[in-house]
């Protein structure tokens, strides 16, 4: 019998070409990593358990679940708010996937794994909000959007979950994307096109910010 | 236009689907037929203010009653939906 | 030097860059100019005076304006592909290697022959498309509108696709402000101190507006150096952003504004990776309108010929490009505003012929300088102007009095007053209200958060200009909560604007109302005359302010004529509804990104790049893009593919990528319940590890969509919808779960992108998965029944979903692993298939095997079935509630007579049979009255060896066997067919189960 290779694929496998793309000569305004290999999963309370949910999650993270559109950084998880009573929860290394947050959360939420329908892309560089409104109707300037704030809302016509993580060590700010597995490569294309008269700078790592 | 989510904040149109009347209440289990016909299909041609049902779907998928004069666009008030309208539906 | 000299170019002055020569060509000849150019600009420093032919009657036409408001002298810029037709030359920027065509000529532009058309003028007075062409109505289309076409008309289409890139933006601020004259520059200046988010748009390339030809003195220094001033000091707030390039086109709910950035207009083409055109979508808590006035013509005989100019055009030319229009000039003013026009041209050394001024008081200081000067001051008005394509040559005046004069002249600069530029402030059918005083209609009311300022808003003086500008500026940060200090107001003194109106002069020849769309006075009469006295009605009987720039200098000349004749007065005759676009915005821009491969987002399965790897041809299906069929060399058509991929799934094992069926995750202690509800069918006793079928249906009783759901845990159902409705039933199901059922403890969430899912279908199925599949797992009947649901291990450790469901007919198994693995499982599908000939297929294959099993899908699934007419109806309980379940019993829902989902194949079996055809009784003549239902899906069948089909047919259920007509007017074909049976290849269904 034959033994199969299971070859994980992230959703920019194909399209993602690393190194840089558009304009040339000064640095690269946009830099895009494409994060791969992580855990992701949908945490949504039950009906009127709302404040049961926060109190297993504070238990669990050690933060209180964010109940507005925030985005919180524990030291092994980011909890992202998705929509009222919900938050995602992401994460890698497998501590904090499906099946150990089932336990954690068996008596006030319901609990869907996204690890695999997600793509994540972080978007950063000096002309990040430059691109992202090109993508994005929100308003990203730094006192409207400040490092830490989250968004559930959609880029191109398609659904997204949108947040500022901490800034880069050189004091840039970084936006993350969480866009549908499916819509990635299309989604990806356009990004390129709308970056490339920055100057891109395409890389992909397993290291979430 | 833009509409102020209840959860999101303001947010541009294209995020969001309209629905129409929130007026009717689905009839409970029951019902008589009439009853039914009225609520899918009778509807009121409002020209000013009107209560609609529109969905989020395009961000946190909020279902909102959203008070809105169809003359002016204008927005009143901007609601989660969740509860509005909901009867018990016998077994 | 570039080019022959530059004739009409002061020798110095100007706002251009005399050291950056710019060479270009009109009508193929080489001409020059310089960097800060317009088109325009360029073409009168060299002397050009002609440089279209009007729409209707090919009069030979000039220069008018010196902005977005030209009527005249539209041009077709560039070449190729990059070919624009109707483009302003005012607006155009020079460039080195521009070259622009006239428009509306052939076969030259001083030898047009279609000028032939002024000698029908008589059949072209308003109303002329109504009047002449209503009969016979078929020589519309064969005779009028072609010739029509021909000889009117305005430039021609590239005709191929547009090579460059346009691109669409959000922006964000609290205060949008439209122009960066000294309005707009002191609104910016007080916004921006109070610490506001500011963005300031600006048409021309320039800042300054109209500062940029009429200078003045601001806080005591010339206006150049204020501007300069105010743009330094707006450089230094980090919130202000500065736009040139960029106007502000409309308004929309919500403050939201439409805006167009010409990124690169001024350059042949656009550098690499940059964009021609940007459309800017601003949302802004306040916006300042500073969008300045249109100086307005006044209308008399002649007024189109080339030579003719607005005033304040006249001076723009002369003071900010430094060329010169005319050599000999006339002033035909109304007003005193239109007297700067001659201190500039006498300050740049031109020659004055006269000032004809229709005011009867003159002031003693004009009155000096025309001495000085030493021209006459008429006291009178324009009657006539004598000239042709060449330019003015005499320009007859009745004085008051009654006398007559004649003014030689090469120019002939005109004003009526000044019409404030009301389209933004009226878009959200605002009407402008008339102020006697200025003889103009100004903003009454505005769009929420928007204010009118300085020229705009009727103040003309570059004193109040400034003070309305700072004032709504620093009131408009307030009000969006920045209350840093603005400081002083800039100060000027205020100009004296007063006039005398004057709209009309009558005499002998044809006087232009809108120069554009060739509408004279006397067509304004005429449409009085015959009853079309209404503005709306008048714009559209003689198509008054319909051309691309809108009627900006035709409009209310056009409306104070009409209350003339009329009777009335200007604001009881009133103005037309505005609507944006303010200037015509390219549809390219509106698209962006969105064309081509890009027009709508694109959705790809987990195993795409495999699939195009095999040549997969695909199809889209929504934003899906599908594998369709895998053609094999040798093979010649779509047909042979697909009946091969059927054959080896019937014959063996086959597999197909489904993971586009919409999946929902429907988690807590009332999901059953919830299913309950929405589907016909009962949920809530599935046993956990099975499957079911569910249908449902919108309220009104009518099916909305099918799918399996599987019972995965004791509280947590997986549902799957069809490919086209999956948003749709997600929308759908969350409206049920918080507004309808809110009490029910459900949660849902979309799982579609995180599963990979492939059907595995054929009668060595088994013996497939039992290669990829843990042998710990029991795959036989028992242990894995029909409609079965579990997961399950994977050889190599990891997990998938399988669920024992079948859309083909065959043995079959849905496998379903995480996304991530998609890729590889069909790899390790076909790897471990080799020994089984496993065969991939696409949805054709998928197609024909489910129409050879009678299953529905969304031919007939198509808004207008019940579950009974698709043979379904036994599902609805009868012993809950669900949605559509009183509706659908309604009487004309439950009739006897109702087209029904039935078999249907062609008598001739070699014949195709086609969907669309119309049945027909047998003895009937085809037609609405016997129309008894149509052919919905159809294939050709391997296995029947002939093309069979399904169809809605009235009482189809009852007539199997029966014989009747297909009838295709469509594709004008006839032929008999049989009603059979929807389920063709094994009706008992023991493959499936076997």
């Amino acid at each position: 019998m034959a033994e199969f290779s299971w070859i994980a694929r992230s959703p920019l496998e194909h399209a993602l070409v690393v190194g840089a793309c558009g304009a040339r000569g000064t640095a690269a305004g946009v830099s895009l990593t494409e994060i791969r290999n992580f855990d992701l999963i949908q945490v949504m309370a039950r009906r009127g358990k709302a404040a049961e949910l926060a109190k297993a999650a504070e238990t669990r993270f050690g933060v209180a679940a964010p109940g507005t559109p925030k985005a919180v950084r524990v030291a092994d998880a980011t909890l992202i708010w998705s929509g009222p009573d919900q938050f995602l929860v992401l994460c890698n290394g497998g501590k904090h996937a499906i099946e150990p947050l089932s336990q954690a959360f068996a008596q006030s939420g319901s609990l869907s794994d996204q690890s695999d329908a997600r793509a994540l892309i972080s978007v950063s560089g000096e002309k990040a909000r430059a691109i992202l409104a090109k993508l994005s109707s929100l308003d990203l300037h730094p006192a409207a959007f400040p490092a830490g704030t989250a968004a559930a809302t959609s880029v191109d016509h398609t659904s997204v979950n949108l947040w500022r993580g901490n800034d880069r060590p050189d004091g840039q700010a970084v936006f993350n994307l969480l866009v549908f597995a499916t819509f990635a490569e299309s989604l990806w294309h356009t990004m390129l096109d709308a970056a490339a008269e920055y100057g891109v700078d395409i890389r992909h790592s397993e290291e979430l910010g | 236009m833009r509409i102020v989510c209840p959860f999101c904040g303001e947010r541009e149109l294209g995020e969001f689907t309209y629905l129409g009347d929130a007026k009717p209440a689905r009839p409970a289990a029951g019902a008589t037929e009439n009853e039914v016909f009225d609520y899918v299909y009778l509807r009121d041609n409002v020209a000013g203010p009107m209560s609609e049902f529109w969905y989020h779907g395009g961000g946190c998928r909020a279902w909102l009653k959203i008070a809105r004069n169809t003359l002016t666009h204008e927005i009143s008030s901007v609601e989660p939906a969740a509860g509005v309208g909901a009867r018990q539906v016998g077994a | 030097m570039v080019g022959p000299a530059q004739t009409h170019r002061l020798e110095s002055g100007g706002l251009i860059d005399r050291a950056a020569p710019l060479g270009f060509r009109f009508d193929g000849k080489s001409l020059a100019g310089f960097q800060g150019d317009t088109l325009a600009s360029a073409l009168i420093a060299n002397g050009i005076k002609l440089v279209g032919r009007s729409f209707k009657y090919h009069r030979p036409r000039g220069i008018l304006t010196a902005g977005s408001e030209e009527p005249n002298a539209l041009v077709e810029l560039r070449t190729g592909a990059r070919r624009e037709p109707n483009t302003k030359a005012t607006t155009a920027e020079l460039y080195d290697g521009l070259e622009a065509a006239s428009q509306n000529r052939w076969p030259s532009l001083r030898h047009d022959l279609m000028a032939v058309n002024q000698l029908f003028a008589p059949i072209f007075v308003a109303g002329f498309y109504y009047k002449t062409f209503m009969w016979p109505a078929k020589f519309w289309e064969a005779v009028y509108e072609p010739a029509i076409r021909r000889a009117a008309g305005l430039g021609r289409a590239a005709g191929v696709a547009d090579p460059d890139h346009y691109d669409k933006a959000w922006a964000h601020c609290d205060v949008l402000i439209a122009g960066s004259g000294p309005a707009g520059l002191a609104a910016a200046l007080a916004a921006g101190r109070s610490g506001a988010r500011v963005i300031l748009c600006e048409e021309d390339f320039a800042f300054g507006g109209r500062l940029l030809a009429d200078g003045g003195t601001i806080d005591g220094v010339p206006a150049a150096e204020w501007i300069t001033r105010a743009l330094g000091e707006l450089a230094t707030l980090p919130d202000v952003r500065i736009m040139n390039r960029t106007i502000l086109f409309g308004v929309y709910d919500g403050g939201t504004y439409g805006a167009i950035e010409r990124v690169n207009d001024h350059l042949p083409s656009p550098p690499e990776h940059q964009v021609r055109q940007r459309l800017w979508r601003i949302v802004a808590r306040r916006c300042v309108v500073a969008a300045g006035a249109i100086e307005r013509p006044i209308v008399f005989a002649g007024n189109d010929t080339p030579g003719v100019m607005m005033a304040s055009a006249m001076r723009t030319y002369v003071a900010r490009y430094a060329a010169t229009p005319a050599k000999r000039i006339a002033l035909f003013t109304n007003n005193e505003d239109g007297w700067r026009t001659v201190e500039t041209a006498l300050a740049a050394g031109l020659q004055i012929a006269a000032v004809i001024d229709a005011r009867p008081d003159v002031s003693a200081a004009h009155r000096a300088l025309a001495a000085k000067g030493g021209f006459a001051v008429l006291n009178g008005s324009v009657s006539g102007v004598e000239g042709g394509k060449d330019g003015v040559r005499k320009i007859a005046v009745a004085l008051t009095g009654g006398a007559r004069a004649e003014v030689e002249a090469d120019g002939l600069a005109v004003s009526g007053g000044w019409n404030p530029a009301v389209g933004l402030t009226s878009y959200h059918r605002g009407r402008p209200k008339w102020r006697d005083d200025i003889a103009a209609f100004v903003p009454d009311s505005a769009p929420p958060g928007m204010v009118a300022v300085g020229a705009a808003n009727g103040a003309f003086g570059l004193g109040s200009c400034l003070r309305q500008g700072f004032a709504a500026g620093a009131a408009a940060a307030r009000d969006a909560g920045r209350s840093g200090n603005a400081g002083a107001p800039p100060v000027a003194d205020d100009e004296d604007f007063s006039l005398t109106p004057l709209w009309h002069v009558a005499g002998k020849g044809k006087a232009f109302v809108d120069y554009q769309h060739d509408v004279t006075a006397s067509d304004i009469e005429l449409a009085q005359r015959e009853g079309f006295e209404s503005v709306e009605h008048l714009k559209r009987y003689t198509t008054l302010g319909m051309a691309t720039d809108q009627g900006k200098t035709s409009n209310v000349a056009g409306l104070a004529i009409m209350a003339v004749v009329s009777g009335k007065s200007i604001p009881e005759t009133g103005t037309t509804i505005y609507r944006p676009p303010y200037v015509p915005v390219a549809i390219g821009a509106f698209a962006g990104h969105h064309r081509d491969e890009n027009f709508h987002a694109t959705r790809l399965t987990p195993s795409h790049h495999w699939a195009a790897e095999q040549g997969a041809i695909f199809v889209d299906t929504g934003l899906w893009r599908r594998a369709q069929w895998y053609p094999r060399a040798g093979e010649k058509d779509w047909l042979e593919s697909v009946t091969r991929e059927v054959k080896a799934v019937r014959g063996g094992v086959g597999f197909c990528d489904v993971s586009t069926l919409g999946k929902i995750d429907v988690h807590g202690p009332d999901a059953g319940a919830f299913l309950d509800r929405v589907y016909i069918n009962t949920f809530s006793n599935l046993a956990v590890g099975k499957a079911r079928y569910g249908l449902m249906l919108r309220e009104d009783g009518i099916v909305y969509d099918d799918g399996t759901t599987s019972r995965l845990a004791e509280n947590h159902y997986f549902l799957t919808t069809t490919t086209a409705k999956a948003g749709p039933v997600m929308q759908h199901l969350e409206f049920c779960r918080q507004v309808l059922f809110a009490e029910l403890d459900v949660q849902l969430t979309s799982v579609t992108d995180q599963w990979a899912q492939f059907s595995i279908a054929g009668p060595k199925t088994r013996d497939l998965l039992r290669e990829i599949v843990d042998p710990a797992e029991d795959l036989s009947n028992e242990g894995f029944p029909f409609m079965g649901a579990r997961e399950v291990a994977l050889r190599g450790g990891i997990k998938a979903r399988l669920f024992r469901i079948s859309f083909s007919g065959e043995m079959a198994f849905e496998i379903s692993v995480p996304a991530r693995y998609g890729d590889a499982l069909v790899r390790n599908l076909m790897l471990a298939g080799k020994p089984f000939g496993v065969t991939p297929y696409g949805t054709e294959a998928l197609g024909v095997m489910r129409i050879e099993k009678g299953h529905v899908a969304g031919p007939e699934l198509n808004g207008t079935t019940t579950a009974a007419d698709l043979g379904l109806g036994k599902m609805m309980s009868t012993k809950k509630d669900f949605i559509g379940r009183v509706m659908a019993r309604r009487e004309m829902l439950v009739a006897p007579d109702r087209q029904v989902v039935v078999g249907i194949k062609p008598v001739d079996k070699t014949r195709r049979l086609r969907s669309g055809a119309h049945i027909i009784p047998k003895d009937k003549t085809p037609g609405p009255d016997n129309d008894q239902g149509y052919v919905t899906s159809v294939c050709f069948s391997p296995m029947l060896d002939q093309w069979i089909g399904l169809g809605l047919v009235e009482r189809g259920r009852e007539r199997i066997g029966e014989i009747v007509h297909a009838h295709d007017p469509l594709r004008g074909e006839d032929y008999d067919v049989e009603l059979c049976s929807p389920v063709f290849y094994d009706p008992d269904g023991g493959r499936q189960r076997g």
